[in-house]
């Protein structure tokens, strides 16, 4: 894929006799972006045929894409631009890894008008300036499997999760050997943090661990009710999309980001995306997941900068953040794309719109503060497995272990 | 053993082949995954050759494509992929020149070294002896984390340096190699030294060709080892591909969380695993008897 | 002649080479030095320390590291994991080795083709098998499970299977249960997953162990069996445990040493296939230090947990040193 990339922008360049920038771009989820990027360097190339662009090796997931950058910035070979889960930009702006992008966008003449609105550019904004330009938003939603949902009887699609229990049991009743895959296991505990902002409660508050409550408790029990209640199986993330893509599972909670994947890789079945069930009624926030795009090039030749500017603009701009729209389940973060590219887009593919619709309930998918937050991120993901395969089944204990464990781990 | 029975022949024969068939399982499912189309692979189906049948690509279609320009056989989709979505060639290169420049290199430290500690007397010999004795207690997998340190520190983390510098000294080479020398007549170097060799010249003149199937042993150990090597060069390495093995190559595959990657990744496998084992197939008495070599010790 | 000429004379005499062999070993001493011992030290003094890659500042935290690694239950499911790991390993790759050896031994013909496919799996990159095989075991679409899965439609195998021929509730078999709810997760079951990694560990080292023991085999004089056999015929396993069997006793040695070391040192299945998991069911020792020290930059937890395996390595690789002493003495 990178050849074919390579090949392309030198094709073009080869053509014209211009002096060629190189810049080195590296993004993570290669069965969700490869496709992305490659509709997208068409245009880039034709636009901008001075600019080669180099693909880095692409990164398994969010937290090996940070550990990647944290370690490239002390051996010295970080690239120019990098996607970072939105929870991970922090980090990186704290250590001085992430340069901000306000000179070049008070240069720009008409920013606002290309569709950045303040609402998107808050999620890569720390301490009132812009770090990180976002490039794909996702919120969790339900996939359903219809056929399955109604040989079992189930006509309406849950809206809360004792709801999903009861479909689980009918479910289950028919035949189905495996009715449910809740998404636990995503990258930076994007589901537990799910179920505190249904509750309205962020996971941090104050620079502490925010589970030491009522709202905590609850988000714990009602994992372990789904878990128990659907005698949830121990799937790998991967194991859990290729087994929903081929008709095993009938519904999945995960995010919209993977909406394109299973629609290329999915069985002949028919597919509904619903908003994502609330613990009692609809859920009063739920946190962005995505990634942003950062600018870390460790260089300071402004023709190279100039150049990364440029793709960083390209790919969160109209055009890219369409690609992303077309090729993936993530939403674009930009005014224009939605408005005037997008426009008919939403109704010709119905089960994308679902994670659009929830954008009014949009949060921040909190980063851990300190130097230690992929620690603490293993940790929480440790105590929500052993829920999962039945090893913890005390609520308040496991929350008590979480508090000690994770606060050892946070700055004091 | 001085009597036959074909009875117990029988029996011995199918146990044995009950075993292959158990150690050939992976290789049978490797090879026929990497031919078949991405239904064929989710729903077991197809015998091994695959059915060869016409099949879409997805991918190609979703990148806006028409349907017929995306439409081909199974083998070429897997193969073809396997080769464009990565450097795959370029993999396969690199583990071809960190290899051979690990060996060349423990060779050039090991020889002298052995030869000292074999046919030389000097002041030193027992203790650094035991020097090389303490040292084969240090795997240097055990150690990659100071190690890594230490690279990150001098810069040298992210180059082909990383890759080879750790095994540049190989104690077990200098073991394998003082073991064998110490069979050879002492004659022979005391004529090299009438002659007017220097020791030196001593070591790559006289004892090297002696000591052939000793080396060939110490390549296939070292060769082995190396190029199927994860652990280490998924360390040093972050995101240069360049300079990626082929065990890291392969890795790149498993992101695909889509069906259609199966076919791709098997390939890649299989043409990652090829080359040792046609190796192996042609040359595969000395393979043994090099093992076999340095086993005795 | 003083003292002082005369030795020197003695060492020109003893020692002529003494120029050429230091010339000769320099180098890999020196490479020793650096890339051996020196990081031994740095491991220990980091074990002491808090110390992050890419953070200024350095602070001296005692034995908390050694303490957590004796107390946390992360830890002890390490210990547990990585010699549970080498507890299977270990035996069942020694036995299959030396198992497929005297059968190969004995055999009048094809001995070299099932030398040959025995062999395969130790030349294949083991990180490529394990992404097969990881494969394979996938629990749905993996060959395993959709092979067991379709016995369950056979109806004279489900009843075989599950027992139910002579009055066992199939739901309670093994077999049974997973006709009605899915076959296991090989590598997602806490209960099955080091077992699964166990077995393509030994599934991919016993072919190395059998070329040994064939070695081994092989140089036993046929007089031994001869002059045992003299009193009476003697049967296969009688001449193994009388002849066989101490004859290969330096062979064992090595074998289950290497093989043990080997085994300590897993990581490119578990990386790959479980990470740890599940619940740290597979969080073998080098697992825990590229976690640790690598992915979650914590270098002083992961330099305590380097020293304590290099502990182990060294008491067994010794163990094994004197133990061969002991045979040598004794034979």
């Amino acid at each position: 894929m990178r050849k074919i990339l390579s090949a392309i922008t030198i094709a073009v360049c080869a053509s014209t006799p211009v002096h060629a920038v190189d810049i080195e771009v590296g993004y993570p989820y290669s069965h969700l972006f490869n496709v992305t990027f490659e509709k997208m360097m068409k245009d880039f190339s034709q636009q901008h045929p001075d600019i080669n662009v180099k693909f880095r090796a692409v990164y398994e997931g969010y937290e090996e894409g940070t550990n990647i950058i944290l370690r490239e910035a002390i051996s010295g070979n970080l690239p120019d631009i990098t996607m970072q889960g939105l929870n991970r930009q922090a980090i990186l702006v704290e250590k001085g890894i992430a340069r901000s992008l306000e000179p070049f966008i008070a240069k720009e003449a008409n920013f606002t008008k290309e569709g950045y609105h303040q609402a998107m550019l808050e999620l890569g904004s720390f301490n009132n300036e812009v770090y990180g330009l976002p490039f794909s938003i996702s919120l969790p939603v339900g996939y359903y499997n219809m056929d399955m949902m109604k040989k079992a009887g189930i006509e309406k699609l849950p809206e809360n999760w004792s709801e999903v229990i009861a479909a689980c049991q009918k479910l289950r009743a028919n035949g189905v050997k495996n009715p449910v895959f809740w998404g636990w296991n995503i990258t930076g505990n994007w589901f537990m943090q799910s179920l505190l902002w249904t509750q309205d409660t962020p996971i941090i508050k104050d620079g502490k661990f925010n589970i030491d409550n009522q709202e905590g408790l609850i988000a714990l029990n009602t994992m372990k009710d789904i878990f128990r209640g659907c005698e949830m199986k121990n799937l790998a993330w991967k194991e859990a999309l290729s087994s929903f893509a081929a008709g095993e599972v009938a519904m999945m909670y995960w995010s919209t980001s993977a909406l394109g994947s299973v629609e290329r890789a999915k069985g002949d079945f028919e597919m509904k995306t619903h908003e994502f069930p609330g613990i009692n009624g609809k859920p009063k926030g739920l946190p962005a997941g995505g990634n942003a795009a950062l600018l870390v090039s460790s260089s300071n030749d402004p023709e190279r900068l100039q150049a990364a500017w440029t793709f960083l603009k390209f790919i969160t701009s109209g055009v890219g953040a369409a690609a992303v729209a077309e090729t993936t389940g993530y939403m674009p973060p930009n005014k224009a794309a939605n408005e005037i590219i997008l426009r008919d887009f939403y109704t010709q593919n119905p089960n994308k719109e679902t994670a659009v619709r929830q954008l009014p309930l949009l949060r921040e998918w909190m980063a851990y503060p300190g130097d230690k937050g992929l620690a603490v991120t293993q940790v929480i993901y440790d105590g929500m497995e052993r829920i999962v395969v039945d090893e913890q089944n005390d609520m308040k204990a496991l929350q008590k272990e979480l508090i000690e464990e994770v606060g050892e781990l946070l700055p004091q | 053993m001085s009597h036959y029975s074909p009875i117990a022949e029988t029996c011995k024969h199918l146990i044995l082949i009950i075993g292959a068939l158990i150690v050939f399982l992976p290789f049978y499912v490797m090879v026929s995954y990497s031919l078949k189309s991405p239904k064929e692979i989710e729903t077991n189906t197809g015998g091994f050759w695959g059915a060869q049948a016409p099949m879409v690509n997805q991918y190609c279609v979703k990148l806006g494509n028409p349907v017929d320009q995306c439409t081909t056989t199974p083998i070429v989709f897997n193969y073809t992929s396997a080769f464009n979505k990565a450097p795959l060639l370029r993999y396969l290169l690199n583990g071809v020149i960190v290899t051979l420049s690990i060996f060349i290199i423990q060779v050039i430290i090991s020889m002298p070294a052995a030869y000292a500690l074999s046919k030389l007397r000097w002041r030193g010999r027992e203790a650094v002896f035991n020097l090389i004795l303490f040292s084969l207690l240090i795997p240097v997998h055990a150690i990659a984390l100071p190690l890594y340190l230490m690279l990150s520190k001098a810069g040298l983390v992210n180059t082909y340096a990383a890759l080879v510098i750790p095994w540049t000294i190989s104690v077990f080479g200098i073991f394998l190699m003082r073991q064998f020398f110490k069979t050879v007549p002492d004659d022979l170097i005391d004529a090299a030294r009438l002659d007017g060799m220097s020791e030196f010249s001593i070591v790559w003149r006289v004892m090297l060709p002696t000591a052939v199937p000793a080396l060939i042993a110490f390549a296939i150990f070292s060769v082995v080892a190396h190029w199927n090597d994860y652990f280490w060069p998924r360390i040093v390495i972050t995101g240069n591909q360049n300079l990626f093995t082929p065990p890291l190559g392969l890795r790149e595959f498993r992101g695909g969380a889509d069906g259609s990657d199966w076919g791709p990744m098997m390939a890649t496998a299989t043409v990652i695993v090829i080359p040792l084992i046609v190796a192996f197939l042609i040359a595969q008495k000395k393979f043994i008897g090099g093992i076999t070599l340095t086993g005795m010790k | 002649m003083s003292y002082r000429v005369r030795s020197v004379f003695k060492q020109t005499v003893d020692y002529p080479h003494q120029g050429a062999a230091v010339f000769m070993v320099f180098p890999a001493i020196t490479l020793m030095i650096i890339i051996l011992l020196i990081p031994v030290l740095v491991a220990l003094v980091f074990s002491f320390s808090s110390y992050s890659l890419g953070s200024n500042h350095f602070e001296w935290v005692g034995l908390d590291n050694y303490q957590r690694l004796f107390s946390r239950s992360n830890y002890q499911k390490m210990f547990s994991a990585t010699f549970t790991y080498v507890a299977i390993v270990v035996p069942f790759s020694v036995v299959l080795g030396l198992g497929a050896a005297l059968l190969i031994h004995s055999l009048r013909f094809a001995q070299d083709f099932y030398k040959t496919i025995y062999f395969l799996p130790v030349m294949a990159s083991l990180l490529a098998m394990a992404i097969v095989w990881e494969f394979t075991l996938h629990p749905t679409i993996g060959l395993i499970n959709d092979t067991l899965a379709s016995g369950c439609d056979i109806s004279w195998l489900y009843h075989l299977l599950t027992g139910s021929w002579y009055g066992v509730d199939p739901t309670n078999s093994w077999y049974g249960n997973g006709c009605m709810r899915g076959f296991p997760l090989w590598l997602g079951n806490k209960n099955y997953a080091l077992w699964t990694v166990a077995f393509i560990s030994i599934w991919q080292a016993f072919g190395f162990n059998m070329v040994l023991y064939l070695a081994g085999l092989s140089s036993i004089s046929r007089d031994l069996y001869n002059a045992a056999d003299m009193d009476g015929a003697l049967s296969s396993w009688s001449s193994f445990w009388l002849v066989t069997w101490p004859m290969l006793g330096p062979t064992t040695v090595f074998v289950v040493t290497i093989t043990m070391i080997r085994s300590f040192q897993v990581f490119d299945t578990i990386e790959v296939l479980t990470k740890g998991g599940p619940v740290k069911s597979t969080y073998v020792m080098m697992y825990a230090i590229y976690e640790k020290a690598i992915q979650q930059n914590l270098v002083g937890m992961g330099s305590a947990i380097t020293i304590l395996f290099l502990a182990f390595v060294m008491v067994l690789t010794i163990v094994q040193r004197w133990l061969v002493e002991r045979k040598v003495h004794y034979s």
